[in-house]
């Protein structure tokens, strides 16, 4: 064939690509519309805290402790320091979200670079790099979290870290798995057959296919983050006090059971909802993936 | 089949190594000297290098940790900084107490969590699926520490049907199989049990619904084999994998149950730990987390083997 | 060093054992000797057939020739030059391309028809618009036009078309060697025809040597010039396709073509042509390894491996005792 002969033709019917119809399936699953309504609100709320709290969220008072719900200036009622409850939920989004999405945030990169590296390289450096994997992905999570921050120190820095270091083995092995299956594929040995470096057989072609899987292993992960970060804040490891956070709060408004019971409840119910909303907001994602449904 | 479980036994074993590895570590990665917490902070020259050739930590680090799993192997957890007992025995008594909560916890999750899950596989799509959708979702998002905290408030603070916090009457430890002790015990079970219940009600639910869509269900079927027949059919798939999970919870809230420990105070494995994190007692700490860990690897494999037992499949992967 | 021969590509005692996994931590609980010493040539411009039960070696040997599994000793010569010695594999990848038996998993499902197309060149240096505008033109030389097909997604084609694109990616190259590796196995009937009658249009415009493989004898018979018989990793048998089919030497050969089924009612199969379970590639007979589902073995072959010997036939051989004189076994007439 001579060059001559090619000619390259402008107008091709495009089809819409593969992330486009994820969109529109996610588009069209009430759930998971209404998950991601809640998670923006959530994120929006804790961004805008100092505008859209009504009271500052340090501000003691002792004559103020433990009011109950639907008190005149403070709707949610105070704490066990007669701080605004309501503006310290508010503000605890900052800590509470960023504790529990960022691990899982730098964990998704670390961990895919680990893993997608062991599957496509294969041989000995896959099974080093799985096997220390292995080794943290022998503790259950909450223990390890515990043990690292135990001995750490508290400290948000400290509480980020372990969590982390904790993430990283579930991310590093799915990644891995996908990897290897994903290289045996025809079309990456039909790459391979056409003499592209590794490097680029990975970007253009194992990459693609392989951090979708993952992205919504690790968004289902943001969850179990956020109770296991407001978990340390809860033992007294991660955030310390005066800093608004909610598993902080229900440490210290522990003892406000027997006084104000639904007020020391509060702090939980703000994790729960966050929480659950990041699951559907996950399963929506997950189902929105999945052609052959 | 031998060969398999040598096989198995064989590849743990790096497992553990490296899991005492970072136990040891654990110690030495704890900012200042592992001393500080030993002595008081003005303790003369002199008694710091005394107390730091007795303690070992001046030999290097591999011989330190040579020595101390010497002497973990020989049942030697070094003595707690702060009661001054020996930590294998506070271990010892703390790990029963958590053994029975969790144990406890993994059956009601397993029950509950089971049935939903394969009511709601077997009608499948149905609204009795959703609503156990539902449920499981909800028991794998909710903060187990708050519900245990809402409880408490229901079922001891405005009802006063249950007590709040211990593991018996007068807060005391040793334990006794009556009412008056076991009533310490359904909080915290409760609780505890919502965690692997939502995951076992997902595991049923995906399980039930695959295998009564797979065609030798409709072979079944058409042979005249009425619903009792497929049931049990779906049952006896279903069993490994349910098992499995089953096996593999337990050993994430003996590893995992400092947060309830914490809440109920109940005096466990999780409780001692979060103790030893508050008081940096390190013997203590570095035990407590290593034997957890150890139980949860050991439980990993056995649970491995068991599976590679009850479905042959297994063991050709 | 060039080694002359008028062959385009030459193999020479090309092998590959796959270690088995197993035992402890990892030790070789047995090796799977999928390809043992096999040699052979295909000349320039004809059509190879391969052909043999599943587990013969037939996909390892296309893998080994590109490459894509490194051999274990051996030689693949192309041109008169050594792949790996006198010429690097990057370069024997621009000469000899592979077509794969699933369409499907052959395309990546994130890129366009085109982007699938136009990657290899694109990879090997030539400019992204010159790559599509090539990829533009295979599409439509193998029938596919590139206005409706170029944007495509894979799962939006159907199992003829994905093929055909899968070989104007292999065309990309120019390549001077196809190989077909069960390339029309998955398809349709009707639409195997086609893509088969596209392989053969494409042979003539652009001087293209094949290998093809395959297990389908029809469809092996209808498209090579010359067929080799491939059994446990050994050839069995080789030579012109019309010589093969009329009088296929090797017991093995017969056995297959015995199994054909046939239109004609007046050929039917009074007995099973093949007796026992194909053995294991992990540890296979001794001597020849066909003895043990032999009609007409004898001592010498469960003794000796036979050797590829010349049958009275031009460029006909097969690797048996009985057709090698003074072998020790006492012909195929008479029986055992």
């Amino acid at each position: 064939m001579s060059v001559a002969s090619f000619q390259h033709i402008a107008e091709i019917e495009k089809s819409p690509g593969y992330w486009a119809g994820v969109m529109r399936r996610f588009r069209r699953d009430p759930v998971a519309m209404i998950a991601l309504f809640v998670v923006l609100a959530l994120i929006l709320m804790a961004v805008f805290a100092p505008l859209v709290a009504p009271a500052d969220p340090y501000r003691a008072s002792m004559l103020r402790r433990l009011r109950p719900i639907g008190t005149e200036g403070f709707p949610l009622g105070t704490d066990e320091l007669g701080r605004d409850m309501l503006s310290r939920l508010i503000h605890g989004g900052r800590l509470s979200l960023l504790m529990g999405v960022t691990p899982v945030f730098i964990a998704f990169f670390i961990g895919s670079a680990i893993g997608i590296t062991a599957g496509y390289v294969g041989g000995k450096v896959n099974s080093v790099l799985m096997r220390t994997v292995d080794v943290f992905f022998a503790f259950p999570s909450v223990l390890l979290a515990i043990a690292l921050s135990g001995a750490l120190g508290a400290g948000i820095f400290n509480g980020l870290l372990s969590l982390t270091v904790v993430f990283i083995p579930p991310i590093a092995r799915i990644a891995e798995s996908v990897t290897t299956a994903v290289r045996r594929i025809e079309y990456v040995e039909a790459a391979r057959a056409s003499g592209a470096s590794s490097f680029t057989i990975v970007r253009v072609h194992v990459l693609g296919n392989v951090i979708g899987p993952v992205f919504v292993y690790a968004t289902g992960l943001i969850s179990v983050s956020l109770i296991l970060a407001s978990g340390l804040s809860f033992l007294g490891l991660g955030v310390k006090p005066p800093e608004p956070e909610w598993g902080l709060m229900l440490n210290t408004l522990r003892n406000a059971i027997y006084v104000q019971p639904w007020v020391a409840a509060l702090p939980g119910l703000m994790i729960f909802i966050t929480s659950i909303s990041f699951n559907l907001l996950s399963d929506g994602l997950r189902s929105a993936m999945d052609i052959k449904s | 089949m031998l060969k398999y479980i040598a096989e198995r036994i064989l590849y743990t074993l790096p497992v553990a190594f490296g899991v005492s590895i970072v136990c040891f570590m654990l110690v030495h990665i704890a900012p200042g000297d592992p001393l500080t917490s030993i002595l008081p902070p003005d303790a003369s020259a002199q008694l710091q290098e005394e107390m730091r050739r007795i303690y070992g930590f001046d030999r290097p680090l591999p011989v330190q940790y040579g020595l101390w799993v010497l002497k973990v192997v020989q049942g030697d957890f070094g003595t707690s900084i702060a009661t001054g007992r020996p930590v294998a025995m506070e271990l010892g008594r703390a790990l029963g107490n958590t053994l029975m909560l969790a144990v406890l916890a993994t059956m009601i999750g397993f029950l509950f969590g089971g049935l939903f899950g394969f009511v709601a596989g077997y009608f499948r799509d149905s609204w009795v699926d959703r609503i156990a959708s539902l449920i499981s979702i909800v028991g794998v998002s909710v903060p187990h520490y708050w519900l245990g905290m809402v409880l408490v408030i229901i079922f001891s603070v405005q009802l006063n049907w249950l007590p709040a916090t211990g593991a018996g009457p007068g807060g005391s430890a040793d334990w006794v199989w009556d009412w008056a002790h076991v009533r310490h015990l359904i909080l915290p079970a409760i609780t505890m049990s919502v965690i692997p219940m939502g995951i076992v009600a997902r595991t049923v639910r995906a399980l039930v619904a695959d295998i009564l869509s797979q065609e030798f269900i409709t072979g079944l079927r058409a042979k005249g084999l009425l619903d009792v027949g497929v049931f049990r059919h779906v049952v006896k798939n279903t069993a490994p994998t349910a098992l499995a999970v089953m096996g593999l919870q337990l050993g994430y809230l003996l590893g995992g149950s400092i947060l309830i420990e914490t809440v109920f105070s109940w005096p466990g494995t999780g409780f001692l730990l979060g103790q030893a994190i508050f008081q940096r007692d390190l013997p203590l700490l570095q035990g407590a987390i290593l034997t957890l860990a150890m139980i949860f690897v050991a439980l990993n494999l056995l649970v491995d083997i068991v599976q590679s037992l009850l479905d042959p499949r297994v063991q050709r992967s | 060093m060039t080694i002359e021969s008028a062959a385009l590509l030459q193999v020479n005692d090309l092998t590959k054992h796959f270690p088995l996994s197993g035992g402890f931590f990892g030790r070789s609980a047995g090796v799977v000797r999928a390809v043992d010493s096999i040699s052979f040539e295909v000349a320039p411009g004809e059509t190879l057939g391969i052909v043999g039960e599943s587990g013969c070696g037939k996909s390892t040997t296309a893998r080994l020739l590109v490459n894509l599994i490194e051999p274990d000793s051996g030689q693949v010569i192309l041109e008169g030059k050594r792949v790996g010695a006198d010429m690097s594999v990057r370069d024997m990848r621009r000469h000899m391309q592979m077509v794969f038996q699933d369409s499907y998993a052959s395309l990546n499902p994130r890129l366009t028809m085109e982007d699938s197309i136009a990657f290899g060149p694109n990879v090997n240096g030539m400019a992204r618009q010159k790559a599509l505008a090539l990829a533009h033109d295979l599409l439509f030389r193998v029938g596919l036009e590139p206005r409706r097909f170029a944007g495509r997604y894979p799962h939006e084609l159907s199992g003829g078309q994905r093929q055909r694109v899968n070989i104007a990616r292999a065309l990309a190259f120019s390549p001077k060697i196809v190989i077909l590796d069960e390339a029309v196995s998955a398809l349709d009937k009707s639409v195997e025809a086609q893509v088969l009658n596209l392989l053969a249009d494409l042979k003539k415009e652009l001087a293209l040597t094949y290998i093809f493989i395959s297990h389908d004898l029809n469809v092996v018979r209808h498209m090579s010039d010359r067929v080799m018989v491939m059994y446990l990793g050994q050839v069995a048998e080789i030579g012109p396709v019309d010589s093969l089919y009329s009088s296929p030497a090797h017991p093995y050969t017969r056995a297959l073509l015995a199994a054909m089924p046939s239109m004609d009612p007046d050929k039917r199969t009074m007995e099973a042509p093949l007796a026992g379970d194909p053995p294991n590639p992990i540890n296979p007979p001794p001597g020849c390894r066909f003895h043990t589902r032999c009609k007409f073995a004898q001592d010498v072959c469960a003794k000796e491996q036979p050797v590829l010997h010349i049958l009275p036939h031009a460029g006909h051989m097969a690797a048996c005792h009985a057709h090698i004189p003074h072998s020790g076994h006492s012909g195929l007439e008479a029986r055992a």
